[in-house]
């Protein structure tokens, strides 16, 4: 009996939690703001201006305790929908798709200027321009998210359909898949999978989808009621992140070597790869003013993703948005 | 008749049990205000059931994930017989392959799904290949505890009656290792489902796994719940199926017992 009321107890205990979300679910510390922020995807290089950040101290000068949680983007956007999390880093495409769901969140900081997807062959594949994909096997991790969409909108500019070739989810093995020539294209992330083929020796002919239309990218998500309700949060958050970004883009090999404590295994990776994997990604941060979004990109977005049928109806897209903590 | 009347009260508890649980789902996210995208309500997902079914999209990943399961079901139960027979019959052979079976299973299974997608490809090969490397071990271990159980007197009497090696497998092996071969089967086939699943979650454009994807990608959460749903069902078909199969192929043990 006394073993049931205990597990009743806990089985409370652990569903009030799990629905405890008016404080954003931060514990906060006494002089400083706990936020866990959702990033997306595993430790990487890629993430060198946050990890700067915390460690020249920028969040702690505004009074921010960083913790990264490197879970699912989807999830990540929900709890901030959910308010049950202040700020998320997400691909652009999820912001006007989560509203459209009904998902509350807005976008308060361009972290990267370009579109970062990148559809990659090897040269004898003679992939040069998007209308040379027309017959080609054309592997993806899935078919949602910034690669997919990235794709599309690709497609879409050059007028090419699903059905002009062959599309193939392959998880996040792309690499694998082109260097086996299991696929004979590969859609990826210009900053990581070309890299990193071209350093095992693969002459490549990478398009950048960034080429052809301009579209919103990675940034900072938080939600409407911390918007509302505790601006001078954003405005922290935001203020301290972009410093990371201008941190880096001055100092890079700095920045790489902070990397080391946050990403394992960095040291028995072949670290000039890693390294042209940073300088890659910082050419794609370059927003001027820093943290700027281009509305015409957020146009695009939503057009895009309605052709797609992945949003099923237009948003205001002024509450999707705001460049008021772009500096 | 009192049998009869013992099964109308088990099927009304079972219906009970059921709408009692969809009450207190409805409660919970009516009272607990919880948003749509985090835990929808029952009605939500009900409504989204009916638009996969009316479009024909849940039949579609059904039957693929039905087929994958299916086929990997098949290979990892052939595989793990014949295994097991060589297994239970030789301690060489078990001396030699049970390090690297039990080893085996040790790896997780969302590990290696990645490199099956490598390895043969995104299409519905690495799903019935995960699936099947899941099936494999409870099916294999029950074989061969099924085969070792077997009596030693009823080897003795088989070789008195001058029975050929055929005649003692098909005669004295297989009717007494069935019931516990059928107990691993049990467990197999509910696990063919997950692996399946795990496959499509790494990679595909069709099957429930890949459709469970979709909607956290679109946070339709009450696609997910459809998705989950179904694959429940599905490995519940299948432990059904595998009962009746337990039932028609050991009614002679009942009619014995009787």
């Amino acid at each position: 009996m006394r073993r049931k009321i205990l597990f009743m107890v806990l089985l409370i205990i652990l569903v009030t939690s799990a629905c405890a979300g008016a404080d954003g679910g931060n514990v906060r510390s006494d002089d400083l703001t706990h936020i866990r922020l959702p990033m997306g995807y595993i430790p990487n290089v890629q993430y060198a201006p946050f990890y700067a950040a915390v460690e020249k101290g920028f969040f702690e000068e505004v009074g921010i305790e960083l913790e990264f949680d490197y879970s699912y983007e989807t999830d990540g956007v929900a709890l901030v929908g959910a308010n049950e999390l202040y700020f998320s880093v997400v691909s652009g495409e999820q912001v006007p798709i989560a509203r459209a769901e009904g998902l509350p969140i807005v976008y308060v900081m361009a972290w990267y200027e370009k579109y970062p997807i990148a559809i990659v062959a090897k040269t004898e594949q003679n992939v040069k321009t998007p209308l040379d994909l027309v017959g080609k096997r054309v592997a993806l991790p899935v078919f949602f998210g910034a690669n997919y969409v990235g794709l599309r909108a690709l497609m879409g500019e050059v007028g090419l359909e699903e059905g002009d070739m062959t599309l193939e989810s392959v998880g996040y093995t792309q690499v694998e898949v082109l260097a086996t020539d299991s696929s004979e294209v590969i859609v990826g992330y210009s900053a990581n999978e070309p890299v990193q083929l071209q350093a095992q020796g693969y002459d490549l002919d990478v398009i950048l989808v960034s080429d052809y239309l301009e579209l919103v990218s990675n940034g900072l998500i938080t939600n409407e009621t911390t918007l509302a309700d505790n601006p001078e949060l954003v405005e922290r958050m935001v203020s301290a992140t972009l410093k990371g970004i201008q941190y880096t883009v001055e100092n890079p090999e700095e920045a790489f070597q902070i990397c080391f404590k946050y990403v394992e295994g960095l040291e028995d990776a072949d670290q000039e790869v890693q390294f042209d994997v940073l300088k890659a990604s910082i050419d794609l941060y370059q927003t001027d003013p820093y943290g700027y979004s281009h509305p015409e990109a957020w146009e695009n977005m939503q057009r895009v993703l309605l052709e797609m049928g992945l949003m099923k109806k237009e948003i205001d897209l002024e509450d999707t948005y705001t460049n008021d903590f772009s500096k | 008749m009192k049998d009869i009347g013992l099964r109308i009260r088990k099927i009304g508890f079972l219906i009970i049990s059921l709408l009692g649980g969809l009450l207190l789902w409805q409660l919970f996210t009516t009272f607990s205000q919880i948003p749509s995208f985090i835990f929808p309500k029952p009605i939500e997902v009900w409504q989204r059931l009916i638009i996969v079914i009316q479009d024909g999209s849940l039949l579609k990943h059904s039957l693929i994930t039905l087929q994958e399961v299916l086929f990997g079901l098949l290979l990892g139960l052939v595989a793990a017989i014949i295994t097991g027979y060589f297994l239970a019959k030789s301690s060489f052979v078990e001396r030699v392959l049970a390090p690297y079976i039990v080893a085996s299973q040790s790896i997780p299974i969302v590990a290696i799904a990645p490199l099956l997608v490598i390895w043969l490809g995104p299409g519905i090969l690495s799903k019935i290949l995960t699936s099947a490397l899941i099936v494999f071990f409870p099916v294999l271990v029950n074989t061969v505890v099924g085969l070792k159980s077997v009596p030693r007197e009823l080897y003795d009497l088989m070789r008195s009656l001058q029975a050929t090696p055929w005649q003692r497998i098909i005669k004295l092996e297989i009717p007494a290792a069935m019931p516990v071969f059928l107990g691993g089967l049990r467990i197999g086939a509910t696990l063919s489902v997950i692996g399946a699943v795990v496959g499509e979650f790494v990679g595909a454009d069709k099957g429930l796994g890949f459709l469970v994807n979709v909607g956290r990608g679109l946070y339709d959460t009450a696609l997910v719940f459809v998705a989950v749903l179904t694959i429940v069902l599905l490995s519940l078909g299948l432990y059904a199926s595998v009962i009746f199969l337990e039932n028609h192929l050991l009614s002679w043990q009942k009619r014995n017992g009787d």
